[in-house]
């Protein structure tokens, strides 16, 4: 009998806890994390603390990667899957090399979401989801006087607090459709600009973005609404959307992310999907929902793997952390801290 | 080298064509598209526009809204190679950049035979063009004030400008075709009367019936069918939509109805869908410039009810579970029960689809009988296009007109006017580089910017290629109707073929698989030296490269150029033969 | 800012064109002003199933060794390349094929076996130059172009070195080259923006100094070109067998001939014939025809002829490994033969060494009508280094002959017992000096007598000879500070490098050490040798033999005792080990 093979695709929080979970439940399974990140599991809520200097890189970095190697899981980092093939049961990796799998979580997370009409201006805007990601930022931020962030997820307020410790002249603009899949109500959008500008950011609420004009390498014109603003940096905060375009062809039931039942598990047997490229109907919220947030994450990882490796482990969802607006709902514990 | 040219009507060449030529087997009219793209390299846009012409009679309508099944298909397209070719935009920078007026066709001398035309979109358009060549005498009827059908109804301008369809439509018309427009069949003029008068009467009355939700609420003011809402639009009239504005459908007709909202002043457009955006069938460029112009879309969602008292103020909607594709290509969705919520909403369109309005005969309904012979219940009156198979694509009514017509045409004189045959001629390798093959995917042109978009109702949004950015794009083609063949005969086996090979295009194999016509349907590959019985060239993983033919130290490796085509009437054969100058 | 020092490998199949882009690569970083030392290494099998493999070693200070481990690998075959990964250090980067023409197994990448620190560099190296060019034959500049654009190096040092290289086979051949290496820069550059950069030049000297990318044979040869060499004979042998191929090609243009000959007694015979006659000629063999020479060797002792024998040791005994480098001839070179037969042994230390002491080695071999053994190595001849201009060229040769006066006053003697041992030599057909020559023991005048006082005068005065020559050859040199040492460490040969960058590093972290450099090894410096070992508590001697055969030739000078480092895995010595033996050995003194 030839051995079972769990792949992971994916070596953040969600898919690292689901290797270790596989691991710890079929220890004579192979299992292999593919990660097309360089570096190792990478906490990215602690980014805006690593910008800020109060979060070490090592603790970024949550996980040695030599506990990976101890663990008998193969870890493969820099290498992008570009397809997966469930009837043949294998994934081809972006350097042409196909593996074979026997079970399969697709734990991908998402990527900085920036909406359409901004991409014209796509290289001015400055996200921040990735360890690389923060080249950018130490690069930019000790000259950037003056900041304007665009949109209004989490990570945007978790930014501007590491930005306002570090003394800088924070312009907020706050979009409605910051934060995919929801939309700010008027009474939400109002508590968070009364929140910021108590702060002491100008929030400049319900402006509509006419134009950025590159000034000098970094700093930019900013047009709004007839006003005009130079500031040295931009960020872009609009959520994340799952990154899973390598999926196109497999046909696996997508929507914005993997479309999975309250097991984790997929219109596929063998593929579960987990962490916030997961996209749940979840019975009791009667609505589709993604998790976010490193603590949901690694439980859905664990979830996820305990399903694939047999077992019958339903998601929870915890009621008072369900950030709900317009009855599109997203599970996050960490969102109202700020 | 001899030049000689095989015309074939064998089925096994057919098949090859169907699995070599990928993108011109998944036209429905089966344009030549690697002739049209080469000829486009080559700068010579006439003959480029008149090889389109020749199969799809709207070179240019196409080349800006066709729905693009061959490039689905691209070779280019395959998983380790990249990106389709832009077969579609190709066509539009024929007819942009095609400076000299196309020759004026020459119609077949008149056989004294009268065809009656219900419907001047593109099917009716294309079936009185393929008959008025045929020497039949053809009088369109259009219920619309103009000829165009959905071509004019159904598109808005912004991304087909009027000037391109009547330039195109009157090519047609000059070939002596009578156009009455503005007369409905049925109310003064019945099918049984027009038989009176004509020897065969065909329909290809389109789709003009808006799919209704059958809800509550669907005659609150706010609430439009989208074949409607378009025909106005087009129309130059201007529905209030409100400031909220959702969509219902997924189709193209949901794209334009959205995207026509925003340029009505509407801040918030939502398409709502019921599948995922993943199972659209809307080209990607389409999707992507919606989005641009700032149109959300909502997916797994169904609407159930419209609210409102006066007009409507919200559409109740109920989640979906997606499910496995159905046969056709459509996706199983089921309601969730219990998951209905609210959205608030100044104006609903519904495009969710629309069904043939029936013309009626002396005896009821006028049916359809045999969707292959175009017949129907009635004696003397063919059915095509929209009307005969539901709602389609353009080139697929076109495809369907063409055809009405040949089975028409044959029935009334007893000639076959238009065969399929494939053609092959020997060739030389062509000039193509292999770094042509890395050229990336050229974007269509677009107006940047919503605010200049959104400025007027003419402004079309997509710019169209440069003749540099054209040629650019057109290299990249494979030229997937040259086929490579390794002469078994003069092979030593060396294999620097497969040495230099690309991907595993090169096989040596113990046997070849063919089916019953006798076109090669698999190879047998075998890595035992002693089994290998020759070394072959798989043309369906062939890239048309060329550098086997390059390092063959003995010259065994041939190129044939095949091409499927229509031996048509004689005005078109010359065409055919002039653009392979 | 710290200095850099990185390791790169290029690993692939023969026919991917590995040695060219090594040979590129290090020309580049030479003209951009780092120090480069490179090897190239070697299945153990001659024909070595087409794997290729250039590796070097460069930096902003001058590279002594090898380094433990491989910083950079680039991978123009992954089935040769997995085979490299063993010797990639943390963190290393590894750039890679990523578009080969099918899809692959599992574990047929390069990426399935890397560590997962390793950065991974996936490049379609074979498209970019299929792109760029039209063909995949410039893959190997397209992978050089993408280590260029990562590495942040001004790709100006690579196109004067395509140029020099490709300009003479036509524009077309260069441009395709450029176009490839042009397309790797440009994918790097827009696919790795934010790659952390690998590489910083170093600032250009201040005196420009003109560098050139030379292995050790070639070395050899060029000293012996220099040499005012006429005749060169030999017999094939890894790892001399380059010096015969540079001959070849250079040789006759001089004037002079290269002669192949039936085997390796012929080949010293032709050459002691040469000098006999008064033409400078040379020899180069491995251990295998080193033995077969020895006869032939004593016999120039014997007879006083000079001779000039390259000994381009491998691993042994007998056809032992070929193509392993290894120290273990030095007693068959210093010992080697019949009889008491002192010669002389010299051992470069490095490539401009080669030079130096090759084209010395004539002038020896005439002065002290000798046979000059030049002891090299397997890692010593095929390493390359960008040596100073200066250094391997321009040297005037000497006429190391000393010719007896015009006139000879009565019978002409031709071993005449002088202070020096040295006695005038007259070539045959100078009028009036008529002398046998022969391999028996004879008298002053050489005729053949084996009678006692002659037997042991005759010997007397050949090492009396020999030992005068130490005036003459290069003393040792010692890296050290002033005063007593806790240990020093003496090699020779291609080992110095490692055990100098050991002792260099050791010194840096505060320890009391110091190297000697043994470059005569027959005869050899004793009072030097004596004099550093006895400032050093303890001595170490590293060498690549098993008997440790240097510290069985001078360990007798050392007061105390003289630790021996050997080793025999057939590959050089890295400084890292020379250290980690030091610490341990000064460790244990401390406790």
């Amino acid at each position: 009998m030839r051995e079972d093979h769990f792949i992971v695709i994916g070596n953040g929080p969600a898919g690292s806890q689901a290797a270790f979970t596989l691991k710890e439940k079929a220890p004579e399974a192979r299992v292999t994390i593919v990660t097309k990140e360089r570096e190792g599991c990478c906490h990215s809520h602690l980014l805006p603390g690593f910008l800020a200097g109060s979060i070490s890189e090592k603790k970024v970095f949550a996980i040695s990667l030599d506990h990976y190697t101890k663990s008998g899981i193969k870890l493969r980092t820099g290498q992008s899957v570009v397809d997966v093939n469930p009837q043949r049961k294998e994934i081809l990796l972006e350097h042409k090399e196909t593996i074979s799998y026997s079970g399969l979580i697709i734990a991908v997370g998402g990527r900085p979401y920036i909406p359409e009409p901004l991409l014209a201006y796509r290289e001015h805007l400055c996200t921040l989801k990735t360890f690389q990601d923060t080249g950018t930022w130490r690069q930019l931020l000790p000259a950037a006087d003056s900041i304007l962030i665009m949109g209004g997820d989490l990570t945007s307020l978790a930014v501007t607090k590491s930005l306002l410790a570090l003394k800088k002249k924070i312009y907020f603009m706050l979009t409605g459709e910051a934060f995919w899949p929801l939309r700010f109500d008027k009474a939400l959008q109002e508590e968070v600009s009364g929140k910021l500008t108590k702060r002491g950011v100008t929030v400049l609420a319900g402006n509509k973005l006419v134009g950025i004009e590159p000034v000098r390498s970094g700093s930019c014109r900013v047009y709004v609404d007839g006003q005009k603003i130079k500031v040295d940096m931009i960020g872009a905060f609009f959520g994340l959307v799952p990154d899973i375009g390598f999926l196109r062809r497999s046909g696996l039931q997508l929507d914005r992310g993997v479309l999975v039942d309250e097991y984790l598990c997929s219109s596929h047997e063998g593929i579960c999907a987990a962490g916030d490229c997961a996209q749940i109907y979840h019975p009791e919220i009667k609505d589709y929902w993604v998790s976010i947030g490193t603590k949901n994450a690694r439980s859905l990882g664990k979830i996820a793997a305990v399903n694939l490796a047999g077992g019958r482990k339903k998601t929870r969802v915890d009621r008072e952390r369900i950030f709900d607006i317009q009855g599109v709902k997203v599970n996050t514990s960490w969102w109202m801290e700020f | 080298m001899s030049n000689k040219i095989i015309y074939s009507k064998q089925q096994e060449d057919f098949d090859y064509i169907a699995v070599n030529i990928p993108c011109q087997h998944a036209c429905p009219v089966n344009t030549n598209i690697p002739a049209y793209i080469r000829a486009l390299f080559e700068s010579h846009h006439s003959s480029s526009y008149a090889i389109n012409a020749m199969a799809n009679i709207f070179p240019g309508v196409l080349g800006r809204i066709c729905s693009r099944p061959c490039e689905d298909m691209c070779r280019h397209g395959e998983k380790e190679l990249g990106n389709p070719v832009n077969i579609c935009h190709i066509k539009r920078a024929a007819a942009d950049l095609n400076k000299t007026p196309a020759e004026p066709l020459k119609p077949l001398p008149p056989c004294g035979k009268k065809v009656a035309v219900i419907g001047a979109g593109p099917a009716g358009l294309a079936a009185a063009h393929d008959l008025a060549l045929a020497g039949i005498d053809v009088t369109v009827f259009e219920s619309f004030d103009k000829p165009g059908g959905m071509l004019r109804y159904g598109i808005p301008r912004f991304r087909l400008p009027r000037t391109i369809l009547e330039k195109e439509i009157n090519r047609i018309l000059k070939l002596g075709i009578i156009l009455k427009t503005g007369v409905h069949i049925g109310d003064t003029l019945s099918l049984t009367s027009l038989l009176e008068n004509h020897d065969c009467v065909l329909v290809a009355a389109g789709c003009y019936t808006a799919n209704q939700l059958n809800t509550d609420g669907e005659d609150l003011k706010g609430v439009f069918s989208g074949l409607d809402f378009m025909i106005d639009v087009c129309s130059g009239r201007k529905p209030a939509v409100g400031k909220r504005v959702l969509v219902a459908g997924a189709g193209f007709t949901a794209f334009d109805c959205a995207r026509s909202a925003l340029r009505l002043g509407a801040e918030e457009v939502t398409i709502c869908l019921r599948r995922t955006e993943e199972d659209l069938t809307v080209t990607a460029d389409e999707i992507f410039q919606t989005k641009l112009e700032g149109v959300k879309f909502n997916a797994l969602m169904l609407s159930r009810r419209i609210l409102g008292t006066q007009k409507v103020e919200a559409v109740e909607f109920v989640r979906t579970r997606s499910g496995v594709l159905r046969p056709d290509g459509k996706r199983e969705i089921s309601e969730i029960k219990g998951s209905e919520f609210v959205l608030p909403a100044d104006s609903l369109i519904v495009a969710t689809g629309q069904t043939p309005l029936e013309l009626t005969t002396g005896d009821g309904k006028l049916a359809v009988t045999d969707t292959a012979s175009f017949t129907t219940s009635m004696s003397g009156v063919y059915a095509t296009g929209d009307y005969l198979s539901g709602p389609s694509t353009v080139i697929e009514a076109i495809s369907m007109g063409r055809k009405a017509a040949e089975v028409i045409a044959r029935r009334l004189t007893g000639k076959k006017y238009r065969k399929k045959v494939v053609r092959m001629q020997e060739t030389q390798v062509t000039d193509r580089l292999r770094a042509w093959d890395f050229v990336p995917r050229q974007a269509m042109p677009a107006i940047q910017g919503t605010t200049a978009r959104l400025k007027s109702w003419a402004v079309e949004v997509e710019t169209g290629f440069t003749a540099q950015q054209a040629a650019e794009e057109s290299k990249r083609c494979y030229l997937c109707y040259l086929h490579y063949e390794i002469d078994i005969d003069r092979c030593i086996y060396c294999r620097y073929c497969i040495d230099v090979a690309p991907r595993d295009c090169i096989k040596l194999v113990d046997r070849i698989e063919t089916n019953e016509h006798g076109a090669v349907t698999g190879l047998h590959e075998t890595s035992v030296w002693k089994d290998v019985n020759a070394v072959v060239i798989d043309n369906a993983r062939c890239i048309r490269c060329g550098e086997c033919l390059r390092v063959c130290p003995v010259d065994c490796i041939s190129v044939t150029r095949v091409e499927l085509m229509e031996q048509g009437p004689p005005s078109d054969s010359s065409i055919a033969e002039h653009k392979n100058a | 800012m710290p200095g850099v020092d990185l390791t790169i490998e290029i690993c692939g199949m023969s026919g991917d064109g590995t040695i060219a882009a090594g040979t590129l690569l290090n020309e580049a970083l030479s003209g951009a002003g780092f120090s480069i030392i490179g090897f190239d290494s070697y299945p153990a099998e001659i024909r070595g199933f087409g794997r290729c493999v250039t590796r070097s070693r460069f930096g902003t200070s001058r590279m002594l060794a090898l380094s433990d481990h491989t910083h950079v690998l680039i991978s123009l075959d992954d089935q040769q390349a997995i085979s490299r990964i063993s010797m990639l250090g943390k963190n290393a980067k590894v750039l890679f094929d990523n578009k080969p023409a099918g899809t692959v197994q599992e574990g047929m990448s390069i990426a399935a076996h890397t560590a997962p620190d390793a950065d991974l560099y996936g490049m379609p190296f074979t498209d970019l130059a299929s792109e760029a060019a039209g063909t995949t034959r410039g893959k190997n500049l397209a992978a050089l172009g993408c280590f260029t654009g990562l590495a942040g190096i001004d790709p100006r040092f690579f196109y004067t070195v395509i140029e020099k290289k490709f300009r003479a086979k036509g524009e077309t051949v260069l441009n395709a080259n450029l176009n490839s290496f042009n397309a790797g820069l440009t994918y790097a550059h827009t696919h790795f923006e934010d790659a952390p950069l690998v590489i910083t030049a170093p600032a250009p000297e201040k005196k420009k100094v003109q560098r050139i990318m030379l292995s050790g044979n070639a070395a050899i040869a060029r000293g012996a070109l220099d040499a005012g060499l006429a005749l060169y004979f030999g017999y094939p042998i890894t790892p001399a067998t380059p010096i015969m191929e540079y001959l070849a090609k250079t040789l006759p243009q001089k004037g002079g001939k290269v002669v192949q000959m039936e085997d390796e007694i012929s080949s010293i015979g032709a050459v002691l014939g040469s000098f006999y006659a008064g033409k400078r000629a040379m020899t180069a063999t491995s251990g295998p025809g080193l033995a077969l020479m020895a006869e032939m060797i004593s016999l120039g002792v014997m007879s006083e002829t000079p001779a000039v024998i390259v000994d381009a040791q491998r691993g042994g005994p007998s056809t032992g490994l070929p193509t392993k480098t290894e120290q273990s001839d030095l007693h068959a070179a210093v010992f080697g033969g019949p009889g008491d037969s002192p010669r002389i042994v010299i051992a470069p230390t490095d490539v401009a060494e080669c030079y130096q002491f090759t084209l010395k080695s004539f002038e020896l071999a005439e002065k002290y009508q000798t046979p000059v053994i030049v002891l090299t190595d397997f890692f010593l001849d095929n390493r390359v280094e960008n040596v100073a201009a200066a250094d391997i060229s321009g040297k005037k040769r000497v006429d190391g002959n000393i010719y007896p006066p015009k006139k000879e006053q009565g019978r002409y003697q031709r071993y005449l017992v002088t202070p020096s041992g040295i006695s005038p030599r007259a070539l045959p057909g100078s009028e009036g000096y008529i002398y046998p020559a022969t391999g028996l023991e004879h008298t002053e005048a050489g005729l053949p007598d084996y009678s006692e006082p002659v037997h042991m005068q005759m010997n007397a005065k050949r090492h009396t000879k020999i030992r005068q020559a130490l005036a003459d050859l290069p003393p040792p040199k010692e890296f050290s500070q002033k005063g007593p040492l806790d240990l020093g460490v003496i090699a020779w040969g291609s080992s110095f490098g490692a055990a100098l960058e050991a002792v260099l590093k050791a010194r840096k972290k505060g320890l009391a050490v110091g190297a000697l450099k043994v470059i005569s090894l027959f005869p050899y410096h004793e009072e030097q040798i004596r004099q550093f070992m006895s400032r050093c508590r303890r001595v170490l001697i590293p060498e690549l033999n098993f008997q440790g055969q240097l510290a069985n030739l001078i360990g007798h000078l050392h007061h105390g005792d003289v630790v021996r480092f050997n080793r025999t895995t057939g590959t050089p010595l890295l400084p890292s080990e020379i250290l980690l033996k030091i610490q341990e050995l000064l460790q244990k003194d401390n406790t």
